[in-house]
């Protein structure tokens, strides 16, 4: 390359690099013959306003050189701001598509959890309920009631700030293994055990037979393919299936051993928990971006949901002891991980400031004697314990345009650049913690097992408007944000005012039989 | 992940690990490794690892078709004989079915 061409692509953005370099190549061409004597005048075709009287056979002096450089100097400029704008205006295109492709996942994770509720009765049943929330809202007075919730949504607010410090130890002192020990655990649990669960409530509510040998064998495949698809390598669409279904199990539970007025408050806690553990700079979320990428290390890529290709090892963090849920960091650098790793590295090595896998929270480790002595219905400790995690991994969620800020370095290679960009594009998806699948799973399913289809709907409406202002204000801000809050705060304020204004006024009004 | 993205012999060894574990009475994986490789082994340009690939893509494909005949002949079977079998049906059910005998 020309040593001018060079110069200047230093100022401008890496990825434009190439495409610059392209550009240049033209006018640059020329000069050449110019400069050739043996060249009949091509100076003419030189492009632009050529004060200067054609060289022809001449060559130029300083001045029309440095003119003439000027003017590409120029030209180049203008080229380069037209392909910064090309590529803004991508970038917001490309937002779009990954707020649709976010769309999907997130509305069959709420489907799922609101079909399930809807025909299988077990899981609208009160009666059992976690260890950690000791009211049960069995008294008559609304007032106790809303005081009982609010003492159980800090009791597991409590729980999920040190599971949350416990994880951020284990990353900072580097404990790997721990962390990636912890969520095989608890996907091995939700993948076999609560599935198992699931099958049995699902088989009972449609009143369908099964054996042992079918179920086994049933359970057996679902639970192997799941553990190779998240954890290892397996097809993308399957992956994303799983990571969804589990997120419904995750949301299902807590639809069902969470008291009433409590789910409510614990969203409500959980989405404030997010904000200020995610933008607060001491926060822990934060914290624990800011150290990977000083590690230089892709983010948890485990418990987060990825539009694109590159998904490395995404893990539900259900461990059977504690509840939390961890992101695996060294998952990534497991075998499996062989393909995405590479690819990764080179992204988040030159410039991992732009958007960053969501971490999310991982579990500190709860002692087994809390499941040991936790009550025997139904076994619900374990399953408790793994809800924890999920928690915790719920709260962490951030989004974030991945790669988006750092375009790969494309070292003045223009036949690599083509890979390279598709690269670029496949690693610009917008990540979403898995936890904010099964919070906002939890409202919508919470909301439907009224039995009101209007709140349903509202609330599924409230929760996408919310996602799409995050991924907007992701795209303005391009730094890791919490997805809860917005969302969830809408779909509270649309399910209050829904069942309590809406309801009633369309009930009147049909009953009046006046249509508007 | 994405399979395009990968050296032929990363394919071909994700291919073989697939097909060696479903050994484990896992149909359900050779499946996955069928649907997955299918269009790998059969409708791409021949590159040399393909020729395994094509067979243990035609060999995970009969195998899980297999399975899925006798799982379901099995689950027929179960389903009308198991009023019939008694005690040994009751031990083999994992949920009986409410109202029917």
């Amino acid at each position: 390359m020309d040593g001018h061409v060079s110069i200047e692509d230093h100022s401008v953005e890496d990825g434009s690099r190439t495409r610059n370099s392209g550009a240049a190549k033209e006018p640059r061409a020329t000069n050449p013959s110019d400069n050739d004597p043996s060249t009949p005048m091509a100076a003419e075709g030189a492009g632009g306003p050529t004060p200067q009287p054609p060289p022809g056979r001449r060559p130029l002096t300083e001045e029309e050189r440095a003119a003439r450089l000027e003017q590409r100097r120029q030209r180049d400029r203008e080229h380069m701001e037209r392909q910064l704008e090309e590529e803004e205006e991508l970038v917001l295109k490309y937002g779009a598509q990954h707020v649709i492709k976010l769309f999907i996942p997130v509305s069959l994770c709420m489907l799922v959890v609101v079909a399930t509720v809807a025909s299988v009765t077990f899981y609208s049943e009160k009666g059992i309920y976690l260890l950690y929330t000791p009211f049960h809202e069995t008294s008559d007075s609304v007032a106790k009631n809303v005081m009982g919730a609010f003492v159980n949504a800090f009791i597991i607010l409590a729980l999920v700030v040190v599971l949350t410090f416990f994880l951020i130890l284990l990353y900072k002192f580097r404990c790997y293994k721990i962390i990636h020990g912890w969520l095989i655990i608890s996907s091995l649990l939700l993948l076999f055990f609560f599935t198992l669960l699931y099958l049995m409530e699902l088989l009972r509510g449609y009143n369908i037979g099964l054996d042992w040998i079918t179920v086994s064998l049933i359970v057996w495949n679902f639970g192997v393919m799941g553990m190779v698809c998240i954890h290892w390598q397996g097809p993308l669409r399957l992956q994303q299936a799983y990571l969804i279904f589990v997120a419904s199990l995750m949301s299902l539970m807590f639809i069902k051993y969470l008291p009433e007025y409590t789910v409510w408050v614990v969203l409500a806690v959980i989405s404030v928990w997010d904000l200020v553990a995610v933008l607060c700079p001491k926060g822990p979320l934060r914290i624990l971006v800011e150290t990977a990428q000083e590690r230089n290390e892709p983010i948890f890529p485990a418990l987060i949901y990825s539009s694109n290709i590159l998904y490395s090892s995404l893990t539900m963090a259900e461990s059977s002891t504690p509840s939390t849920s961890t992101t695996d960091n060294g998952g990534s650098h497991d075998g499996g991980e062989a393909v995405a790793d590479p690819l990764q590295q080179d992204h988040h090595a030159p410039a991992p400031a732009g958007g960053v896998g969501r971490p999310t929270i991982s579990t500190a480790p709860s002692s087994s004697r809390r499941r040991r002595s936790s009550e025997a219905e139904a076994g619900f400790g374990p399953e408790w314990e793994a809800g924890r995690q999920q928690r915790e991994a719920a709260r962490q969620r951030r989004v974030a345009e991945h790669g988006e800020a750092s375009a790969p370095d494309v070292a003045g290679g223009g036949g690599a650049q083509q890979p390279q960009e598709e690269e670029d594009e496949e690693e610009r998806g917008v990540k979403l913690g898995l936890g904010d699948f099964i919070f906002y799973s939890v409202l919508v399913g919470k909301a439907s097992s009224y039995g009101d289809w209007n709140t349903t709907i509202a609330c599924f409406i409230a929760i996408l408007i919310g996602l799409c202002l995050t991924l907007i204000m992701l795209a303005i801000f391009k730094k890791a944000l919490p997805a809860l809050p917005i969302s969830i705060t809408f779909g509270l304020i649309f399910y209050f005012a829904t069942s309590y204004f809406v309801v009633p006024f369309a009930e009147n009004l049909a009953s009046e039989q006046v249509f508007i | 992940m994405d399979i395009s993205r990968m050296s032929n012999t990363k394919k071909l060894s994700l291919c073989r690990i697939y097909f060696f574990a479903g050994f484990a009475c896992l149909p359900f994986m050779w499946a996955v490794n069928a649907i997955w490789f299918l269009r790998e082994a059969f409708f791409k340009p021949p590159y040399p690892e393909q020729k395994q690939m094509k067979r243990y893509v035609v060999i995970s494909g009969i195998g899980s078709l297999l399975w899925l005949v006798a799982v379901i002949a099995w689950c027929v079977v179960f389903s009308l004989k198991r009023s019939e079998w008694g005690e040994v049906a009751d031990k083999l059910s994992f949920i009986i079915p409410k109202g029917v005998p």
